[in-house]
């Protein structure tokens, strides 16, 4: 089992920097979009129209496929009150509740993600002339993400019986980061 | 079940007391006098459902019932909507009144059936025109170079290159911000709009190009309509129907308060060379009306007297 | 009923911990289920909700802010700040609130403000032994100014929900001295709790390493003066322009101070799109729920209830006040503007009120509501860039909450502080 478990994390290890590798790229290229929309209007004198759609087609992407990345590494706010003070049995319980619902909930996104792909397919975007499902395609792969992300995080959960506290979680990520940081500038 | 009362969701981007909203309104009324209140429309106005795109789509899948959009709106979604709000089709408007409200609006709506949305009425959006914070249009001439905002569609855009500006697509919030810093020096929009957007204050010259007429139209997500029966749906037409004079009433209002009110502030009024824009837009023509079904939709309409 | 699937999820997911962007859209999407509509309703609403242009603000200040701070712009301009009043007690906690007011002149988003100049001093402030719960309250609080200095798109949606009678150069006037107002309020809470948590004062470096730090400093100072230069000579919007600010980061990176590796980039420009898209999916799952609200007619039904209350103005005008800010509790702000201004414009001018003064008050009302749990997006955006918990920051930001209170209710019941520059510049 706890093979297994190692193989999966793995895997989802590689998917998931992917994912996020992708949408970074996306964000730079929405600024290289935008820009290139300033320098077509202001120096060019012929305004591109392709940019803005493009931009908004972009950011759609990179924010559903890194959001799923972060059901991962739990970075999503919450309300952490509760989850903080209670004893640790509890917050695990808590955990597994919240990771299967939000698994659920991203089985649901995939499902409907779908329906509304297939809906808008005879649609097209204006100026792109691509279909508009194209951009509820992302909703899809979000919600497969959320799902395969969620039972990782439930087994996970299962297997070691151990959850850290929020402020636990965020404190242990910031100091990674901050001996990352302090790492580069010597 | 007959006496089940339902309360259609309408939807509708402009403000409480714009004329479309008030047509749709006294629809309702109608309705509720003819059914003893059985059947009612609720106007969810001032786009508090979504932006008109994406009440398109509610509408389609039947979330919401009706719709008040612009014809443009549609035209991504079936093709022969684009036909309306070619430049320069209609000669007037009672010219466009007699073709909407004729066999050819009737043939638009039919188009899109096939697409989960029922044509009720044609509503409308005036006539608009340019405008601009440099200098008076009168001419082609006076077009050259012009950054003039225009809506995301290849038409609108490739119309506003063919009379020599430079077509530059701005999301709507900017565009007031944009006459007042020089990103922009132009849009295009109906009186009531000029007025309401107060792009007068940052845009005096307003030039009579008269470019387009799309009508709005007023639709019925075809899911909520099959569960009507068939006496009902009788009943929707007929109102929507009678909406439709009630609405260019207070259209005619509308259209002639803002032009006072824009010329008492200060807006310079100019005509255009008519014929040189009419010319100037025939590749735009042989460009997007390339399908024989539009062609020959395009003669007829050119036809009728 | 709905309303009660629809309240009843939200809290009880909220309590169990579940991330609030997915809180949001499962009792959006539990409620569409119990009214048996299309349940994918819920996920175009999201969608649209997180894919509006005026959005793209966000992840390009969030991104400058990481390129500037992965590459010591930020450092050099805060240390500049440090030296010219860093030896006033808390004087960073200034810095920041005149740094959000200077933001606040070229974006018209709070939000973006928020994550420009917080992703610039959190870190900064941390370094030099400021709580971190003291300079996320800062930065929240402050975040707000930006919708009230010119430019704000959010008054340009109030003017188009007011059906267009109302001059937007006016109302554009209008905010900047309740913008200031604020401003100093924050500085007066910013200061009060800097000086009972004892936060340093530093030396005054002298005025040779003033000089030498100003230099250093220049070109981060330019990328302001370059903002508000090109948004106010029209070569770019004001969306444009947080492009702007992540190109000249890049460049000023790369070419002035060689101070980017490429292993920062790739850390500015994931952590960048982390938080944006922590930041955007709440946005879109506030939008489907804003969608039911709306649907429910909520807001309508609250302001008939207060409508019954009383005939009073000054006890009108604070009803609307609460209301709004319990309504900006949930909802976010542009749905709120736009539902609630064609329901209190008829009400506020039978009671006697300027619309364009209504107008400052209402924009100034919804974004304490950004900055308030349990729905906030500035108050998030905050917590994100100072990676603590949001109880950890509303637990000390009642200072600030006060500072916003007293200058909403001198900015609502003295018309004058809106009204005097339309006035005389019109
Ligand atoms: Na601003
Ligand atoms: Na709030």
């Amino acid at each position: 089992m706890k093979s297994l478990l190692h193989f999966l994390t793995r895997l989802l290890d590689v998917v998931s920097r992917l994912a996020l590798w992708i949408g970074a790229t996306g964000l730079f290229l929405m600024t290289a979009a935008v820009a290139w929309q300033v320098w077509g209007r202001f120096v060019l004198n012929d305004t591109p129209s392709w940019t803005e759609p493009v931009s908004l087609f972009l950011m759609l992407w990179f924010i559903l496929l890194v959001a799923a990345v972060g059901v991962r590494e739990r970075f999503h706010l919450g309300l952490d009150l509760f989850r903080d003070i209670v004893p640790e049995p509890v917050r695990v319980a808590m955990d597994l509740f919240s990771f299967v619902i939000v698994g659920v909930f991203g089985g649901t996104m995939a499902y409907y993600g779908m329906d509304l792909v297939r809906g808008t397919w005879a649609a097209t975007i204006p100026v792109l002339n691509i279909p508009e499902g194209t951009s509820y395609l992302a909703l899809v792969f979000s919600g497969v993400l959320i799902v395969l992300f969620s039972i990782e995080r439930v087994l996970v959960l299962l297997v070691e019986r151990r959850a850290q506290a929020g402020a636990e979680a965020l404190a242990q990520a910031h100091a990674d980061a901050a001996l990352k940081l302090s790492q580069q500038t010597k | 079940a007959q006496a089940q009362q339902v309360t259609f969701r309408s939807s509708d981007t402009h403000p409480a007391d714009y004329p479309t909203v008030q047509a749709v309104e006294f629809m309702s009324e109608i309705l509720k006098k003819e059914t003893d209140g059985r059947l009612s429309i609720q106007v969810f106005h001032s786009g508090q459902l979504g932006e008109e795109r994406d009440t398109v789509q509610q509408t389609q899948f039947g979330v919401i019932d009706m719709l008040r959009v612009n014809l443009a709106l549609l035209n991504n979604i079936a093709p022969i909507t684009r036909v309306p709000g070619l430049p320069f089709l209609f000669r007037s408007e009672e010219h466009m009144y007699k073709v909407m409200d004729g066999e050819i609006g009737q043939e638009i709506m039919k188009a899109l059936e096939p697409h989960g949305l029922v044509g009720l009425a044609y509503y409308d959006s005036g006539t608009r025109n340019f405008y601009n914070s440099r200098r008076p249009v009168r001419t082609l001439e006076d077009m050259k170079g012009l950054k003039i905002r225009v809506q995301q569609s290849d038409l609108f855009i490739d119309t506003m290159r063919a009379l020599g500006a430079n077509p530059t697509p701005m999301p709507f919030g900017e565009v007031y911000s944009g006459l007042q810093t020089g990103v922009i020096d132009g849009a295009e929009n109906n009186w009531p709009s000029y007025h309401s957007t107060r792009h007068f204050e940052v845009s005096k010259y307003y030039s009579l190009s008269g470019h387009t007429m799309a009508p709005e139209i007023l639709v019925m997500s075809k899911r909520s309509w099959d569960k009507l029966s068939a006496e009902d749906q009788e009943l929707v037409r007929k109102a929507a129907q009678e909406s439709v004079a009630k609405m260019r009433e207070l259209w005619k209002e509308r259209e002639a308060q803002s032009r006072e009110a824009v010329i008492a502030a200060g807006a310079e009024i100019h005509e255009v060379d008519m014929d040189a824009f009419m010319k100037a837009v025939e590749p735009v023509y042989a460009k997007h009306v390339t399908d024989p079904q539009m062609q020959d939709m395009v003669e007829r309409i050119r036809a009728v007297q | 009923m709905e309303l009660t699937v629809l309240f009843g999820t939200f809290a009880v997911l909220l309590v169990l911990g579940v991330p609030i962007a997915f809180v949001l859209a499962i009792s959006s999407l539990a409620t569409i289920l119990y009214m048996g509509l299309p349940p994918l309703i819920v996920f175009q609403r999201m969608s649209s909700g997180m894919n509006a242009f005026a959005l793209m603000a966000i992840p390009f200040f969030i991104y400058a802010g990481e390129l500037m701070l992965r590459g010591a712009i930020a450092e050099k301009l805060v240390r500049l700040a440090a030296a010219m009043i860093g030896h006033l007690r808390g004087g960073l906690g200034l810095v920041n609130v005149t740094a959000s007011t200077m933001f606040g002149g070229v974006s018209g988003s709070a939000v973006a403000d928020a994550s420009a100049v917080g992703g610039l001093m959190i870190p900064q402030m941390k370094k030099r032994g400021y709580d971190v719960d003291y300079s996320v309250n800062v930065t929240v609080t402050s975040g707000i100014i930006a919708l009230m200095i010119p430019p704000s798109h959010n008054l340009i949606i109030y003017s188009i929900s007011a059906g267009g009678m109302i001059s937007i150069a006016d109302l554009f006037t209008a905010g900047i001295l309740p913008g200031l107002l604020l401003a100093v309020m924050l500085m007066v809470a910013a200061y009060w709790v800097a000086r009972k948590r004892g936060y340093p004062a530093e030396a005054f470096p002298g005025w040779a390493m003033l000089g030498r730090i100003f230099v250093a400093a220049v070109p981060g100072l330019l990328l302001i003066a370059i903002i508000v230069g090109g948004v106010r000579s029209g070569i770019f919007t004001a969306t444009e322009s947080s492009m702007i600010a992540v190109v000249y980061a890049l460049l000023i990176t790369l070419l002035v101070y060689r101070s980017l590796s490429w292993s920062d980039f790739v850390i500015a420009t994931t952590g960048a799109a982390k938080t944006t898209a922590m930041v955007l999916l709440v946005i879109g799952s506030a939008a489907s729920f804003g969608w039911l609200l709306a649907l429910l007619q909520v807001p309508t039904a609250m302001v008939e209830l207060m409508q019954s209350v009383s005939d009073n103005p000054l006890i009108i005008f604070l009803l609307i006040n609460l209301l709004l800010l319990v309504l900006g509790c949930f909802m976010d702000m542009s749905p709120l503007i736009i539902i609630t201004t064609p329901i209190f414009l008829p009400v506020i001018t039978y009671f006697g009120m300027d619309p364009v003064h209504f107008g400052i008050v209402l924009i100034l009302n919804l974004g304490i509501g950004l900055a308030t749990p349990p729905v906030g997006s500035l108050l998030f955006v905050g917590c994100a860039v100072g990676k603590i918990p949001i109880m950890q920051a509303v637990r000390t930001i009642w200072p600030f909450y006060l500072a916003c209170i007293v200058t909403l209710l001198l900015v609502t019941y003295i018309p004058e502080i809106s009204l005097f520059l339309p006035r005389v510049l019109g």
